[in-house]
Parts: C-alpha cells; structure tokens; sequence
C-alpha cells in the first residue's frame, strides 16, 4: 500500500508546482494519473521514490514486512532499502544502453545484493534464469544478449517492465510508459503491466485517457499541483474537458470522447 | 526450458577475470622489465616530501636580482609567436600546395605532401638537436624549431581544410573564365580563413608550451632558466619559476580563447 | 581610383589587427635575433645539417632495438597507470557523481596539471628519484591526467541522467551505479582517449629519455653530444618508425571502436 497525503512544492518565487496532493493505493489496484503536461505529474511520482523532497506532506509506503516507512523523512541507507522493493518504469529511454537486456533486467536487483559482490563477482547463474524468465514473461527472451541500445522503444520498455518484475517489488510506479509507442504496443505494454497489479499497487502516468479508461481500475486527474478527480477511470465528457480544456471540446473530442464513451 | 541460449554470468565473470588477469600480468612484466614500482611513488614519497620542502615558499625575489628572467619569459612568447606566425604562413603555402583542388601538377602534390607527412611525425627533439648544432644553441634555433613542428602538425590539416572546401562555387567562378588564381582567392580563402585562425590561435597555445620544454634543449627562454636552476639545486627559484610558467600557459589558452571568440564568434575550432 | 577606395573600405577592418600582427611579429623578431633572411638561412642550415647526417650507421640498428622497446614500454605503462589515475579523477570532477566542493576543486587540480608541461613534471620527479624510468612513467601518468581526466569527466557529464536516477531508483548506491551504469557507457571515450593519448606519450616518451628517462630518446642526445651524427640518424628512422606505427595502429583501433560504438 502507499499513502500519500498533502504533498506541497513551491518554487522559490512562490509558483506552487504540488499543491496538496493526497491520494492512496492498495494492493489490486492499477491507478492511472491523467493531466495536462506540466500538471505535476512527474513531479508527484518523483515524490514517490524520493527523488524529489517535497517541502511538507508524506509519502507512506509498506515494505514486503507490512511496515509502514515515510520517504520523505528517513534516512539515504533507509531510502535505498525502500527502494529496492520499488519498480520503476521511466519515460523513454533510461536502460544503461551498452548492457544487454539480460544485464539491465538484473540491475533491477542491485540494490538487494551486497556492494562487494555487486563490484567484484556480479550477478550469479541462478539470478541470470530468473532475469531470463522474466524477459519471458514480456515476451522477448529471445533478445536477451542484445545491447539495449539497439532495441525499439516498445522493446526497452518491455526490457523495463521485466527489470521491474525481477525486482519483485512492493509498489509499481511509472512514467508515460507507452507515450513514444505505436498503439498496438501500447495496448500490448498495457496488458503486461495490469497483471502486477494483482500482487502491488500500480501507479502510472498517462496521456491517454481511452487507454486508462480500457485497463486501469482508477483514475486520478491533476492539474495544476491540485487533484481534482479521483475515481471511476470511465471519465464523462465534462470531466475530459475540465483537465485537458476548451481547446479538446472544440477540436479534438471526438477523437478522445469517442472511445471513453464506446467504453462506457 | 530455457529457450534461449545466454552466456552465463559465472562464465562471463571467468572471462572477465582472464582478461583481467592477463592484463594485470602483462603490466606487471612490463614493471618489472622496466624495473619500475608503481607504488614506489607512495612508499618513497620522502623524497617528493623533501622536495617539495625544499621549493617552498617560491623565491620571487629572483626576479628582481636577476633581470635575465623577465626577458627570458619574453625570449618565449616571442619564440611561441614567431613559430606560429612563419610556421603557420610556410604551412599555408605547403599546404596550397598539396591541396588537389589548387594544385594542378601531381608531381608537385606528391612531394609536398611526402614532406608535410615526414614533418608531422619527426620528433620536437629531433628537430631542436639539429638546429642547436646548425646555428647554435638559444632562442632563435628554439624559433626555427617551433615553424619546423608547427608546419608539421598543422600543414597536413590545412592541406585536408582546403580539400574539404565546397566546389560548387569554384566551379561556378571557372566557368565565367576565373583564373586559378581567382578562384583561390575569392572561392577557397573566404571558405577556410575561419578554421585557419582558430587553428593558428590553437598552434600558439600548443608552441607556448612546447617552447617552454625546448629551453631545456638548448632552446632558450623560461625553460632554459628552469634548467639552470634546477642544476644549481635553486628548488625555490624553480618553483618561482614553475608558477610563472603555469601563470604563462594559462594566460596564452585563454587568450587564445579570447581572440578565437573575437574574431570568429562562438563558434567550436573547426 | 573608384578602384582604391573599394578596396580600401572592403580592407579596413582587417588593417588595424595586421598593423599589431606585425609589430608584434617585428618585436618579436629582435627579441629572437631572428629576420627574415636569417630565417630562411636558418631553415637551410637545419636542412642541410640533415643531409650531412645521412646515411644512418646502420651497424647501429641492433644497439636500438631495445632502447626503442624499453620508449614503448615507458608510454605503455604511463599511458595504463594514467588512464586508471585519469578515471578516479574525472570521476571525482563529474556533476553528476561526486559533490559540488570536490568536483571544483578536482577541477582545479586538472585544470592546473594541464597548464604544467609534462617536461618540468619529470624535471622535478628527477630532481625527487633520480635518473631512472621511474620517474618518467610517474611523469606520463601524471601527465595524463589534465587532458584524459578532463575528457572524461566531461563525457561523464554528459551520460543521460535518466539513465542514473533510474539505477538510483532501485537502491543501486554510487559504487553500483559507477560499476554498472557510467563505466559502460564511457567505456567506448575511455578507450579510444587512452589510445590517443598513447600516441601522445610515444613522443613524448622519446623526449623524457632525452632528459634522463632513457629509451631511444636518450640514444638520440646521447648521439648528439658524442657527435655521432649518423647513428643520430639511425635513432631518428626508428624514433620515426615507432611513432608512425604507433599512430597508425591507434588510428585502426580507434576506427574498430567507433564502429562498434556506432550501434550504441
Ligand atoms: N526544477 C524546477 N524548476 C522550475 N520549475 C520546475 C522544476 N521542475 C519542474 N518544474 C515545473 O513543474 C511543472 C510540473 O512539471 P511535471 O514534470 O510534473 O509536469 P508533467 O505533469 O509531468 O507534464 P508532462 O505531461 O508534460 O510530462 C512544470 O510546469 C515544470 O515547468
Ligand atoms: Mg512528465
């Protein structure tokens, strides 16, 4: 489970970037964040994992114990052994490029495995299966030995959505997944994350509101550092218009009313 | 039930520990050829406690008693200038003349370029020797030495800019009856006068420093006195001496810099 | 007349920096003793000392043979014990990995070594060991440093910082994340860097021997001073021999690596 609650980030000339930001996901769920760009969606997920200190709120996240830790108030070794259990799916490109997919799958483990071994031995035959295995699970095993670098965008992202079950994490957080990807990849990199949904809380970024609408189990729109649905992930027309503005009614809405409404 | 074949990392780890081994191995033989102990710097560092004991505080005083060392400082930018100013023009010209699209006479291409190469990879050393013998020891053979390298470092590479110009507007000259000459001047110079200055300001920072190393040849100016005094065992004039010559190098880059940026706005070398 | 003033309009901006070219070049001449004449006598001289050293002693061949390989060996070692100082320091002067305070100052450190010519570096390490290699392998290695550690440092910079908050991300700490993310990424820079640099210390190598680091430099002022003038001239077709082929196998390297790199 992860709670947030009353996220604020201002910048120095007083601009709020998070204005108070709380919401909660449990285990089972596959929330997906919806907004206009600069909203602050990055932003809240990068408070996720405490990549970013926000200047007052909490995030709680359970470790696999069930216990309860704060990022944005323990300590770096703390925050690291946190971490270890948080999968994370950027935006584009961000695989160590000359590693194979094999190799970045299991730097998802890093964290779990101890400095020295890490440095002088790396990881062993048996953590190598598994990393396999998960490669498997997103269906491209057969690229294992490839540099990442040489893959497509859909592949790295499948390379990354492995590197994030290899972990076995606690919590799933990702950045706009699948915004550079083709929409039958999309739909495809959807359908391979909402499974682990089952096991860990999923919170992702979208841009897509017919996608959320297909395969999350709830949406959270922001806008301006505020929440301001929270909910149903079948979002009524008004609603699309209240996050995205005029500008979606009078041009583009049925391109993205449409499938939300087919759905409904 | 693998389905796919995937080096193993116990494998991957024995091969990184050969490499690794092998290396290691072929490092430490070449140590022990050369009777060399890497770590003899950290267990013999009395002796580089001692000096630097015995250099500090730099004697600035120095300068005062011995007025030869300003000039000496001036003997090497003037040094430094003059190599890059006659060295950079004979490299033009060599250049011009090895350029395939100046230079219409094989014959003459071949031999020039044959030349620029040997210079290129004959060594500062070589050429300070010969022109300490053939004019004598001081700043003018440490001069004649700097147009030699500097002809050598830089001739091939003006040769290749002047290759690399764009035809078109050459040939649209020669075909309005421009003579060779013509072309050269209004199509070729404009194209590389650019790359030239900011290579000629480049070759001044690189002969600032090499000129220094040449006084210890016999080339004269700083070098010459940081020799001097280090033979005397002055360790705080050389430290005197070594600030200058920091102070010198830095204000040659970053004028250089400065006049690059000048004359050719903020654009990279090259 | 319409002619003249053309061109002198056309001119003007040029006139006032070649009017202080070629004071300076007139000053610079009396400093030097050095006009246009004796220039060009100069210049004959040097070359026609160079016919007087022809031909080599070629019974003298044998007798370079290893000093020529003990040039090689110094260059190598400088160059391998360089390249490892050169990594710590550019990992030390990178943003990105080391903190705001040692990056300036390690900065400094570089920026300083630069500015010292390698000769007054050995000058000094003499005056500290002795004659002896040792004090010319320490010199190249320190020499290294200035320009491979600042390269470095800068291709470091440059690494995608996604890439390593990513890494950051799942617990990874600062060895992990140099171990496995920056050292593979500058990998392809580090190697053909030090090759260059290699090139460099070869010459460099032949006139540290000449200062009392031995090898074939030392052959050659040897020759010099004895006035053997044609066994100069056999250490300078091997000087030539040994920096052309260094040069030339470098640059093979350097093409094999950025093939490889090509696909990154
Ligand atoms: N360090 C910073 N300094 C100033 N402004 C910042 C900083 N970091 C973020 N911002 C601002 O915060 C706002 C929110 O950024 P954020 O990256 O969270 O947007 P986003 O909702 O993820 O947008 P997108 O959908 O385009 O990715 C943006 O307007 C951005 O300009
Ligand atoms: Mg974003």
């Amino acid at each position: 489970m992860i709670e947030v609650k009353n996220l604020t980030k201002s910048l120095p000339n007083g601009r709020m970037l998070l204005d108070g930001i709380s919401f909660k996901v449990k285990k089972g769920e596959f929330v997906g964040i919806l907004g206009p760009s600069g909203a602050g969606k990055t932003l809240t997920l990068r408070c996720l994992n405490g990549l970013l200190k926000p200047d007052k709120g909490e995030v709680i996240i359970q470790d696999e114990n069930g216990k309860g830790h704060d990022i944005c108030k323990i300590n770096k070794r703390e925050l690291r052994r946190v971490r270890q259990r948080i999968g994370v799916i950027f935006q584009g490109y961000h695989l160590v490029k000359r590693l194979s997919a094999l190799e970045n799958v299991m730097i998802g483990r890093l964290g779990q495995i101890s400095t020295a071994r890490s440095l002088f031995y790396g990881f062993t035959d048996g953590e190598a299966a598994e990393a396999l295995l998960a490669l498997e699970k997103v269906k491209i095993g057969h690229l294992a030995e490839i540099k990442t670098g040489n893959l497509s965008g859909g592949e790295m992202q499948r390379v990354a959505i492995a590197r994030a079950i290899f972990q076995l994490p606690t919590l799933l957080i990702a950045d706009e997944p699948i915004s550079n990807l083709d929409p039958s990849n999309a739909k495809i990199i959807m359908k391979m994350i909402k499974p682990l949904s089952a096991t860990m809380p999923v919170v992702g970024v979208f841009h897509q509101p017919e996608m959320t609408a297909k395969y999350c189990t709830r949406v959270i729109a922001i806008k301006d550092g505020k929440v301001i649905y929270d909910g149903d992930p079948k979002l009524s027309n008004d609603m699309l218009v209240e996050i995205y503005g005029e500008e979606l009614s009078l041009i583009e809405q049925q391109e993205h009313a449409v499938p939300a409404m087919l759905i409904n | 039930m693998n389905t796919v074949e995937i080096t193993l990392p116990s494998k991957k780890y024995k091969r990184r520990m050969t490499i690794f081994s092998v290396s290691a191995l072929v490092v430490a033989v070449a140590c022990i050829y050369m009777n060399f102990n890497p770590l003899g710097f950290f267990t013999e560092f009395h002796f580089v406690r001692d000096l630097l004991g015995e250099m500090f505080m730099p004697n600035y005083r120095m300068l005062a008693d011995n007025p030869s060392i300003a000039y000496s400082i001036l003997q090497t930018l003037s040094m430094a200038f003059l190599g890059t100013v006659y060295g950079g023009i004979i490299a033009v010209i060599l250049a011009f003349l090895a350029a395939l699209n100046t230079m219409p006479y094989r014959v003459v291409r071949v031999l020039t370029s044959i030349t620029l190469s040997l210079l290129r990879v004959i060594p500062v050393l070589v050429v300070i020797l010969i022109f300490v013998i053939a004019v004598g020891p001081g700043v003018f053979a440490g001069m004649l030495t700097l147009v030699i390298t500097t002809i050598g470092t830089f001739g091939k590479l003006f040769a290749e800019i002047i290759e690399n110009t764009e035809n078109p507007p050459g040939e649209a000259i020669y075909s309005v009856g421009a003579s060779r000459l013509q072309v050269i001047r209004f199509s070729i110079i404009p194209q590389i006068l650019p790359s030239l200055i900011a290579n000629l300001l480049y070759a001044f920072d690189v002969n600032i420093r090499t000129a220094i190393g040449l006084g210890i040849f016999g080339g004269g100016g700083i070098g010459f006195q940081l020799q001097m005094a280090k033979s005397v065992l002055h360790y705080k004039d050389v430290t005197a001496l070594i600030s200058i010559i920091i102070v010198l190098v830095i204000l040659a880059e970053k004028l250089s810099d400065f006049l690059r940026r000048k004359i050719l706005g903020d654009g990279k070398l090259r | 007349m319409k002619w003249l003033e053309f061109s002198f309009k056309r001119y003007r901006k040029w006139l006032l920096p070649l009017l202080i070219l070629a004071a300076v070049t007139e000053g610079a001449a009396i400093v030097c003793g050095a006009t246009f004449g004796k220039l060009e006598e100069g210049l004959f001289k040097g070359i026609s000392f160079l016919g007087f050293m022809f031909p080599p002693d070629w019974s003298a061949f044998a007798e370079m043979v290893q000093p020529a390989f003990q040039s090689i060996i110094i260059a190598f070692l400088g160059t391998v014990f360089g390249t490892l100082l050169s990594v710590i320091f550019a990992l030390l002067a990178a943003a990105n990995i080391s903190n705001p305070w040692v990056r300036n100052i390690t900065r400094l450190l570089i920026g300083l070594e630069r500015s010292i010519p390698e000769i007054v570096i050995l000058l000094l390490l003499i005056a500290a060991f002795g004659l002896g290699s040792m004090p010319g392998i320490i010199a190249l290695s320190l020499g290294c440093i200035g320009m491979l550690g600042k390269l470095l440092a800068d291709t470091i910079e440059e690494l995608d910082p996604i890439m390593m908050e990513s890494m950051e991300s799942v617990g990874a700490n600062k060895m992990q994340i140099i171990v496995f993310g920056v050292l593979p990424q500058i990998m392809p820079n580090l190697i053909s860097y030090a090759l260059f640099r290699f090139e460099i210390n070869i010459r460099l190598s032949v006139i540290l021997g000449a200062v009392g680091a031995g090898g074939v430099g030392y052959e050659l002022d040897y020759s010099f001073g004895m006035l053997q003038y044609h066994r100069a001239f056999t250490a300078l077709l091997v000087i030539i021999v040994m920096i052309f082929g260094t040069e030339r196998l470098s640059y093979i390297l350097r093409g094999k690596i950025k093939m490889e790199g090509a696909l990154k």
